[in-house]
Formats: structure tokens, C-alpha cells, sequence
């Protein structure tokens, strides 16, 4: 990635307002970043508001026949235990955050410090962090994570080390590239020469610039990240009942997909709306703010 | 001339009026899958599902109903189930057997009977050797012949069962089961030195099926025994059996063309009549096993009668039913099924349980906080039932966590020689294979068994003592009450909650073969001929 | 030119030795015995023994990790004490299922992404190109097993068109059983190869010695086959590289929807059984062959692009 030429003024790391207005109005002229934000909002506030808008109590067993098709009264339907679908989907939103809340914020703030440490210190170290963060790396994400499983038992947290782990390796990367293309610059040469101590450059003028890119490449590991949760929990590994998710609410769906097909169907929406609304939302963000973020070129 | 392995039929229910009774579904005739039309090429292949993997091949120490299904094919054995929809017994080895009184039966085998390998003819001797094994070398399963004294060889091919007593269970669980398959004494004593278990590998076979191939996890392949001396052209050319202990795998293979026998889940019955699958028969039978929720009376957690006294009323084994089997199966009321001698009318605790009063034996429990796990295996139905007792202990104040184990570990979870988690096992969600005779069923929770099958480790001597009493009663109502006493005793200690019989509703296709079943639904390969 | 090989292999030597050894390394970092640990709660004192025994766990850890290296070399992936057989007869036996179905997937994906990334490229900004981008960014985003779940639940449940279960016998059975699951894993690639194709179709189209070569009378089409395509799938080269990863991690859950024997399903069923040695096994293999696949396509790439080589 060559951030080199893109960085703001050192040390000025604020933004003017109305450069923020101008962003605005070229999210909203992107067409596919609108629907994305409209279904991140949707997603996101109805699992923040979770439990004053489901319907039924998620853990009721019995509310109306098991399997049921979708009715008024429960618009997706009901599980093999009775329980409305609708309300332990929309519990589920919430399991799904806090995974990628947790497991994003534990990734970041490792990838920080570990990218940090390897772009400004000796070359020795940094050639050996790259090195056992390859190594990481070198593991099919959801291989690893079940080998981790294995040792640690299935649990939510289990969940969110594994995808955290996983994710630190990415993220130190680009810190580290963008930190070692700043240290040569030649405002932090000065500074070094009035004898300002690494600690205070890295926190000032390095970090402000790094954070932004990283921040970007973040939001567009969500859908991601929810992905991993979903997928393991799918499995079997992740959150454990009576806590819903959507992976289980698949899982079990699947388990009686001959009976009904409903739970099948109504378990992968959420996961299809959060991942789509994420992914066309960073898409737009990442075309505003730096299109030397794309992956493909 | 007689063929020397054909079974004799007592003229009792064949299975053509099997089909007839059972309850019969709509034939479809929709598009063919795909894979079926690939298949029709094969000789005469049956695709029969299995819910667990063998893993025992000897007959001698067999573990369970899916071991014997196995054993019932590569081997012979005196007498065998009769098909059909009434348990009765009819002769298959032997070419005459008599009850000479109360402790001795007298045998004839059919004389020509060959063991494959080259291990010459089936005689008495080998009879002998096979059923005083099972005593000699300490089998899990010995209490099936318990009672057993010697057997005393008077020629080649006549012997006497000899008793140490009356054993009433003898003719309906031993003889015609997984005990009573007849091994070569020769080839057994080869193998192993001593003529102690051979596990999974079998010397030699005398059935009209040999092991042909077991890949583990995958399928049991059977093919046609060339030394078989029987009739040479009954059954298949071979019988593929696939362990799936997920009811939706089955269903789901058995509706795309790859099974075309299996049971399957009550959940999904009402399913498969309203839209049934192409050329399908769909039998319902009632079954004999037992489903219960099962308490560690050893784990420190549950030591206090009115904690577990508490978990019992507070289960609600109707609500159980109407969740896991879709309202398709009854609760129970013991471990004995209706139809059975000793079936309870009622349990002391009735169904619904309350959890008003499992509140108040809570709080007598002088618990503050508890918390417990429950072990069930990894099976739908399993951990929907689960799910379901979770909720209910969680509305009276209990907070569980459910543990799901797959089938290598749940079926070794409170054997003592199989590690330390017998120790941890707090409540567990427990289902066993049954055959026609209550004996079967309590045997299990004596107090020898603590640390084998007895995972409750529930050890009562009154119990004990019925236990050994009832084998001996003639008398079927006296037989009965003994065997509703030691239910109650069960019940009493608070360690068990009867859940349900379930029920055993079977598919299979009606163009590949013509099934054979016991009463209780449990297939009986060795007699399936393909149609 | 041996130089660059020698030291891309160098590497990938490097990383798989660290990979292994961290592999290893978390079976000590869990607290607890590790015999306990490896062999999960069927672990008998005995089996325990035994165990620590073969692996030397009472040894100190740098010759344990040596032992267990001088093993791999050897092709020792371990033993399952529970099925009585080594783990690498267990993992080998399922891998051709899996590679059957990741190749059979990447093909798919190339035959339908690669033409569509070039016709977006050349009919930049029409309606098609749009939709392709809609629907590329679309299939990238959803998850592969929900893909698979709605596969499975249309085609094979619903409509009882393709088989649902395992692998399927002969060769035309084979094919029939690999539809549905090659589907859900290739899916995600069609749009992953079109945008790459895109891009770098795009790129190369505007280059100077294309513009020249246009000037000159070639008519595009020619153009478009002799000159731009082939620079343009060269990325490709390199994604299915680094994109054996998400396969082989898609592959997982495409085998356990639809029940088929490979080495996904395998390590499903041994961490449910907590049964580290052949979940070890399993992800040995898997990562070894995407190391190589990495290499290979880093090789393959260098070979092709000298640019490429200085970016190591």
C-alpha cells in the first residue's frame, strides 16, 4: 500500500469542516454506498434497540407451532422449539456486534502496537515480526480457528480471540508500512534531532495518520469478521445455547431443513443484509477517501 | 432338501401382511433424482442407514442394537426374531429346541452348517464355547446369560443349556439377540489365545453375509457369503450400511436417492406423509426404548434430595415430547414400554410436572446459586430435548449449560475405565436400545453396573434384590409388580425423570426391497429380499 | 532469475517451520496436562501414558518440537489412538475429495469470471458493466455456506434436482454430486476474477504499446486475445494463490452442508470429538497446501512479470 503521498500535514490531523460536507456529498452520490449505509443503520440500530422492538421473548419456548411458516404474528416464523424467529434474529444482531466490537477493537489495538513497534524499530525485529505474522497468516482463517476451538472448547469468547488473532496480522502490516514510509520524512528527522524521544513521535505524528487508513480497512472487515461468528457458530463452535446467533439459528434450521424450509431462509437475511450494507458502505468510504485502498488494483 | 441355515416359518405373520398392517403411505411418483438413475446400474445393492457405527464385531461382548443388526447377518445363532408385529421367536441354527424343564434346554443344530475360512462345520461344541465365554472372560453384557450354569455337549450336535436357575428373559433376549450368536471355537481360540473379545475382527463368519469392508464413519459393506449353505439365491448381493446418528442427514439421503431403508425422526413424519418421496412405504411402530434425564448421585452439586427433587418437578416431560417429537411421542412413564410386562400405568410424578413445587424443594435445598450442565449427544432430537429441559429448569431458578458430545465421547461419558469424566457428569439426557423383556432394561441399573452403563451410579440393594427375584417369577402379574417396584425405586432416589418410549416410524423404498422387522421397527437385515 | 526462486522458497520454508512449530506451541499455552489436552475427554491414564510416551512430553520442549519435525519429515502426521490408525492414513484418504472440489470451484469460477471482467472491461460503464459490479461486490460479500444452505434448500431439498449427500459414486455420479458445492464455494470467485480481470484489462488497454498497436489498424478483437487478455489474467495467477485460504476454509462448510468426506468435514468432526492429533493433521495439510499454492503462484507470476520479482 503507498500511503506516502496521501498523508495530511504532520501533526495537523484535523479535519476542516466543510471537507467533511464534501464527503457527504459524494457518499450521497454514489448510489450502492447510500443502500449500504440505509441497511448498516437498519442492522446496527436494531440490534442496539434489540430488546424493546422484538415481539416475543426469544427464549419463550411454545409461542405458536414449532416450524411454523411465516404469519402476522410471526412474521418469520417459528423454530423447532416454538420460539419466533424474528426476535431471536434480531437478538442475534446483538451476539454479532459484540463479536466484532470485541474481536475488531482487540485486533486494532494489537495490530497497532505490534505494526508500530515493527515500522519504527531495528530491522532486525521488524523482519521478524513480518515474519511470524506470515506465519499467522500461513493458516486458512476458519482451519485455524478450529484448531484454537479444540484447545479452548466452543464459547463466544473463544470466538472472538480466534477472529481477533486472525485479524492482527493485516492490520500491523499496513501500520507497519505506513510507519516506515513516515520515519524518513523529514519533519520527523527534525523533530528527532531537537531530541524528541520515540515515544512522543510515534504517539503524535505517526499515529494520527495511520489511524485513518486503518480505521477504513476495519469497517470493511465487519462483514467479515460477523461472517467468522456466523460460519462457526453454524459449526457448532461458537455461541452456545440458549443464546441465539444467527450461525445457530442456521444450524438449527438446517438440522430440520427437510420439515421446513423457513428457518433456512430467514436465517441467512440478516447475515445477507448486514454483510451486503457493510460491504457497499466501505466500498463508497474507501473510494471517497483513498482509492489506493482497493484491493484490486 | 432342507438347506441347513433357511429359517423355518411357524406360520405366523409374513411379510407381505407386515405391509399391509403397518400404517401405509401414498406412493408418489415424481421425477427421479438424478443419483438414482446413476445407480440403477448395480446389482442388487441395499443402502440401509444405521444410527451409529459399529464397534464391536463379537457378539460375545456387543455393545449395543446397531453391533447386533451387523451380527445378525455374518452370523447364526439357535433361534432368531420372528418378523412381523407380535415378538415371538423362530428357529434358524438349531433344528429343534425344548424348554426339558425349568433350567435345562435341550438343542439339536442343523447338521452342514459351515463356518467360512475353512473352519469346518458348526457343532455343539461350539455353541458351548460360545456362550461360557461370555461368563469366563467377564463381559459387559454377561447379564444377559446371568443364569447360565454350562452347557453340556451330548454329541456333535445336540447340547443342554444347563441354568443355575430359572431365567424367564433366556427366550426373549439372550437366545434370539446379540448373546446368543454361535462362534468356531476353533477360529476364536486362533485369534486370540485365550477366546476373549475380538473386537473388530472376526476370524470367521457363518451367515449369509460376510464383513466385506468397514470403513469407520463411512459404511459397513456386507456382500454374499460363497460358503454360505443356505439357499443361494436369497437377499442381496450386497448391503451397504451407513451410520448417520443426524435423523435430517438420513431423511435428507433417503429423499435424494442415496437410502433406501432408514428410520426417521417423529419430527419429520408428518412431513414425509403429507409430501411422501417416490415409490416410498412409510411403517410406524411403536418402540421400545427409553429416553430419561439422568443425575449424578455422586457429583457433590446433586447430593441434596430436594435439589434433584426439585429438577424432577420442574421438567416437564409433556412439554419435552411436544417440542422434540413434534407431539408424536408420549411421555413415559419408566423404562418399561406399554406392551411390556411391568409397564408402570402411572409415574409418582405426573408428567407435567410443577414448578410451583420445584420452587419449594428449591428453596428447602439450601442452595443459593446452582448451576449444573446437562450431556447429551449430538443429535437433533437430543438437543432439542435439551434445550427444552434448560428452559424449564431456568424458569424455576435453575441455570444450566448444555455439554453435547459426539457419539465416540457421549456413549464412554460415565465409564470409569474410560477416564475421569464419569466424575463430572452432572445431568445427562440418556436413551437406550431395548429388547422384549424388562429384565433387559433394569439389569442396566444395578449396582454392578455403577461405572459401566449405570451413569447415574444409582445403587439400591432393594433394588438389586427385586432385580434377581423377577428373573425367576413364572407368573406374569407377580412379575410385573416387582418390576413396577423397582421403577418407583428409581424414581424415589430423585435421580431419574422418565421422558418418553419415543416411537419408530420407518421408510424405506418399495421398489428395492421387501423389509423385515421386529415389532419394535428395528430392521432385521438378514431377511431383506429386494423386490 | 534462481536467485528469486531460491528465495521465495527460502521463505515459504521458513513460515511453514513457524507455523508448525506455533501449532505445536498452542497445545502448551493452553493450561492443563497436554496429554489430557491432545487427546481430548476420552483420554484413559493409560492412553495418557502412552502417549506421553511416543511424543516425548516429559522431554524438554525444544526436542519435542525437533521430534516432531524429524516425524513430518518422515510423514508422521501422529496417531489416533481412538480410530487405531495413523492420522495421516485418516487425513489422506479424504484430501482428493476436498481438492476435487476446490479445483473443480476455481474452474468454474475462471471459466464464468474471467470472460465477465472482460466484457465489463470493454463495455466500460454500459448497464452490463454496472450489474457486474453490483453483483460481483454481491457475491463476495455473502458468506459461502449461506450460499450453500439456500443451494442445498432449493436444488436439492425443494426441487430434488442434484443429489444432496456425499460424494456420489462413478464418474457421472461424481460430477452430479459436485454441483451444488463447487456452486457455493466458486461462487464468491466469479466476482473476485471479474473485478481483477476488469482492472487490469483496463489498465493494460490503456497502455502505450496497445494504443500504438490499435493505431497501426489491428483490429481489437485481436487486440483483445493477443495482447491485453493475457497480461490481464496474471493477477488471476496470484489471487488463486493467496485465495486458497478462503477456499479451503469455504470448502469446510460446503462439506459439512453437504455431507461429503473431505478433509473439511474431518476436522468438524474431530474438534467436536476434541480430538487434537487428527485436527493437528488436518491443519498441517491444509496450510502446507496453501503455502504452496502461495509459492507457486508467487513463482508463477515472477516468471511471467520480472516487475513482480523486486516487490519481495
Amino acid at each position: 500500500m503507498r500511503g506516502a503521498t496521501h498523508t495530511r500535514a504532520i501533526g495537523a490531523g484535523r479535519h476542516r469542516p466543510h471537507a467533511l460536507m464534501q464527503h457527504w456529498r459524494r457518499l450521497r452520490r454514489d448510489q450502492l454506498g447510500v443502500f449500504g449505509l440505509v441497511l448498516v443503520v437498519l442492522m446496527v440500530g436494531s440490534a442496539i434497540l434489540a430488546p424493546w422492538i422484538v415481539p416475543y421473548d426469544h427464549t419463550e419456548l411454545m409461542t405458536g407451532g414449532r416450524l411454523a411458516a411465516p404469519t402476522w404474528d410471526h412474521p418469520l416464523g417459528t423454530d423447532q422449539l416454538g420460539r419466533d424467529v424474528f426476535s431471536r434474529l434480531v437478538m442475534g444482531g446483538r451476539v454479532a456486534l459484540q463479536v466484532a466490537l470485541a474481536a475488531l477493537t482487540a485486533a486494532l489495538s494489537a495490530g497497532l502496537v505490534l505494526g508500530l513497534i515493527a515500522g519504527f524499530g531495528p530491522r532486525w525485529l521488524d523482519s521478524g515480526m513480518l515474519l511470524v505474522l506470515d506465519a499467522v497468516r500461513a493458516f486458512p482463517v476458519v482451519i485455524f480457528a478450529l484448531a484454537v476451538v479444540t484447545l479452548l472448547g466452543p464459547s463466544l469468547w473463544t470466538i472472538v480471540l480466534v477472529v481477533a488473532i486472525t485479524s492482527v496480522p493485516i492490520y500491523a502490516r499496513i501500520v507497519r508500512t505506513q510507519t516506515q514510509s513516515l520515519r524518513n520524512n523529514e519533519f520527523i528527522q527534525a523533530e528527532r534531532a531537537l531530541g524528541a524521544g520515540t515515544p512522543r513521535i510515534l504517539a503524535i505524528h505517526i499515529m494520527p495518520n495511520v489511524i485513518g487508513p486503518l480505521l477504513i480497512l476495519a469497517s470493511m472487515d465487519v462483514p467479515l469478521v460477523i461472517t467468522m461468528e456466523a460460519g462457526l457458530s453454524f459449526l457448532g463452535m461458537g455461541v452456545q445455547p440458549p443464546t441465539p446467533s444467527w450461525g445457530t439459528i442456521l444450524n438449527d434450521g438446517f438440522n430440520h431443513i427437510s420439515n421446513s424450509p423457513w428457518p433456512v431462509i430467514a436465517g441467512g437475511i440478516p447475515i445477507i443484509l448486514t454483510t451486503l450494507g457493510f460491504t457497499f458502505l466501505g466500498e463508497a468510504l474507501r473510494d471517497i477517501f483513498d482509492p489506493k485502498l482497493r484491493k484490486d488494483v | 432338501m432342507v438347506d441347513s441355515n433357511t429359517p423355518q416359518h411357524g406360520g405366523g405373520i409374513t411379510r407381505r401382511t407386515l405391509l399391509q398392517t403397518g400404517a401405509v403411505a401414498v406412493i408418489g411418483g415424481s421425477l427421479m433424482p438424478l443419483s438414482r438413475a446413476v445407480r440403477a446400474a448395480e446389482g442388487s445393492v441395499l443402502h440401509a442407514r444405521a444410527y451409529a457405527d459399529i464397534g464391536k464385531l463379537d457378539p460375545g461382548f456387543y455393545q449395543n442394537a446397531y453391533n447386533v443388526d451387523v451380527m445378525n447377518c455374518i452370523y447364526s445363532k439357535l433361534v432368531q426374531f420372528k418378523p412381523g408385529r407380535e415378538w415371538d421367536w423362530e428357529l434358524q441354527a438349531a433344528e429343534s429346541i425344548e424348554q426339558v424343564d425349568e433350567t435345562h434346554i435341550r438343542f439339536k443344530l442343523r447338521e452342514g452348517i459351515m463356518f467360512t475360512g475353512g473352519y469346518g462345520e458348526m457343532t455343539a461344541e461350539d455353541v458351548k464355547f460360545s456362550f461360557e465365554r461370555i461368563l469366563e472372560h467377564d463381559s459387559p453384557i454377561k447379564g444377559d446369560w446371568a443364569a447360565l450354569d454350562r452347557v453340556d455337549v451330548e454329541d456333535t450336535y445336540t447340547g443342554v443349556i444347563v441354568l443355575t436357575r430359572p431365567f424367564q428373559p433366556l427366550w426373549n433376549i439372550t437366545l434370539p439377540y446379540g448373546a446368543g450368536h454361535i462362534v468356531s471355537k476353533k477360529a476364536v481360540m486362533e485369534a486370540t489365545e485365550d477366546g476373549g473379545d475380538f473386537g473388530m475382527s472376526p476370524p470367521c463368519f457363518s451367515g449369509p453375509y460376510v464383513l466385506d469392508e468397514w470403513k469407520p464413519d463411512q459404511h459397513v459393506k456386507l456382500t454374499r457369503n460363497p460358503d454360505y449353505t443356505g439357499p443361494a439365491d436369497v437377499g442381496f448381493d450386497e448391503i451397504r450400511i451407513l451410520p448417520m446418528d443426524d435423523d435430517k442427514t438420513a431423511e435428507i439421503a433417503y429423499k435424494s436417492g442415496d437410502l433406501d431403508y432408514t428410520h426417521i425422526s417423529l419430527a419429520s413424519l408428518k412431513n414425509f406423509k403429507d409430501s411422501p418421496p417416490a415409490n416410498t412405504h412409510i411403517a410406524e411402530f411403536p418402540s421400545l426404548y427409553y429416553v430419561w434425564l439422568g443425575m449424578n448421585l455422586d457429583h457433590p452439586k446433586l447430593q441434596d434430595k430436594n435439589l434433584r427433587k426439585a429438577i424432577q418437578w420442574a421438567v416437564n416431560t409433556r412439554e419435552i415430547t411436544e417440542a422434540a417429537y413434534f407431539g408424536q411421542a408420549k411421555p413415559s412413564t419408566g423404562i418399561v414400554a406399554p406392551g411390556l410386562v411391568g409397564h408402570r400405568e402411572e409415574s409418582l410424578i405426573p408428567p407435567e410436572g410443577d414448578p410451583e413445587k420445584a420452587k419449594q424443594f428449591l428453596a428447602e435445598a439450601d442452595t443459593s446459586e446452582v448451576s449444573l450442565t446437562i450431556d447429551t449427544l449430538n443429535a437433533t432430537t437430543w438437543k432439542t430435548m435439551a434445550e427444552v429441559v434448560q428452559a424449564q429448569l431456568a424458569r424455576v431458578g435453575i441455570t444450566a449449560e448444555i455439554s453435547v458430545q459426539d457419539s465416540g465421547a457421549f456413549w464412554t461419558l460415565g465409564m470409569e475405565d474410560e477416564g475421569d469424566r464419569w466424575k463430572d457428569v452432572q445431568l445427562i439426557i440418556n436413551r437406550f436400545s431395548m429388547v422384549p423383556d424388562p429384565y433387559y432394561a433394569t439389569q442396566w441399573f444395578t449396582c454392578e453396573q455403577v461405572g459401566r452403563w449405570n451413569w447415574e451410579r444409582f445403587c439400591s440393594e432393594e433394588f438389586d434384590e427385586l432385580h434377581k427375584q423377577a428373573v425367576e417369577v413364572g407368573d406374569p402379574a407377580e412379575r410385573a409388580e416387582l418390576y413396577r417396584k423397582m421403577q418407583d425405586l428409581m424414581e424415589e432416589s430423585g435421580a431419574y425423570r422418565f421422558i418418553t418410549h419415543e416411537a419408530n416410524p420407518v421408510v424405506f423404498r418399495e421398489t428395492v426391497l421387501d423389509p423385515s422387522m421386529r415389532p419394535d421397527g428395528r430392521p432385521l437385515y438378514r431377511g431383506f429380499e429386494p423386490s | 532469475m534462481w536467485f528469486f526462486l531460491a528465495r521465495r522458497l527460502g521463505l515459504a520454508a521458513a513460515i511453514v517451520v513457524l507455523a508448525v512449530t506455533l501449532l505445536y506451541l498452542m497445545i502448551h499455552a493452553v493450561p492443563g496436562d497436554p496429554a489430557s489436552i491432545i487427546l481430548g475427554p476420552r483420554a484413559t491414564p493409560e492412553l495418557k501414558a502412552a502417549l506421553r510416551a511416543e511424543m516425548g512430553l516429559d522431554q524438554p520442549l525444544p526436542l519435542q518440537i525437533a521430534g516432531f519435525f524429524w516425524d513430518l519429515l518422515h510423514g508422521d502426521l501422529g496417531y489416533d489412538v481412538f480410530s487405531d490408525r495413523p492420522v495421516s492414513q485418516i487425513v489422506f484418504e479424504r484430501l482428493p475429495h476436498t481438492i476435487t472440489l476446490i479445483l473443480t470451484s476455481i474452474a468454474w469460477a475462471a471459466v464464468i469470471g474471467i470472460p465477465l471482467g472482460c466484457y465489463s472491461a470493454i463495455r466500460r460503464n454500459t448497464l452490463i458493466d454496472k450489474i457486474t459490479g453490483v453483483l460481483s461486490v454481491s457475491t463476495i460479500a455473502i458468506p459461502s455456506f449461506v450460499m450453500a444452505l439456500y443451494a442445498l434448500l432449493l436444488f436439492a431439498v425443494t426441487l430434488n434436482w442434484l443429489p444432496a449427500i456425499g460424494v456420489g459414486e462413478g464418474f457421472l455420479g461424481r460430477l452430479t454430486h459436485l454441483v451444488l458445492p463447487a456452486f457455493a464455494v466458486g461462487i464468491s470467485w466469479v466476482g473476485y476474477m471479474a473485478r481483477i480481470v476488469r482492472a487490469s484489462m483496463l489498465e493494460v488497454l490503456g497502455e502505450n504499446h496497445v494504443r500504438m498497436v490499435r493505431a497501426f489498424g489491428m483490429p481489437e478483437r485481436r487486440i483483445i486475445t493477443h495482447y491485453a487478455l493475457p497480461i490481464a489474467i496474471m493477477p488471476t495467477v496470484t489471487l488463486i494463490g493467496v485465495g486458497m485460504a478462503h477456499l479451503l476454509s469455504a470448502a469446510v462448510f460446503a462439506e459439512t452442508v453437504f455431507a461429503r468426506p473431505g478433509v473439511g468435514s474431518l476436522i468438524v468432526d474431530a474438534v467436536d470429538a476434541r480430538n487434537y492429533p487428527v485436527v493437528m493433521g488436518c491443519v498441517l495439510v491444509t496450510t502446507g497446501l496453501f503455502v504452496i499454492a502461495t509459492t507457486l503462484a508467487d513463482i508463477i507470476n515472477g516468471l511471467l512479470d520480472p516487475r513482480t520479482r523486486e516487490s519481495l
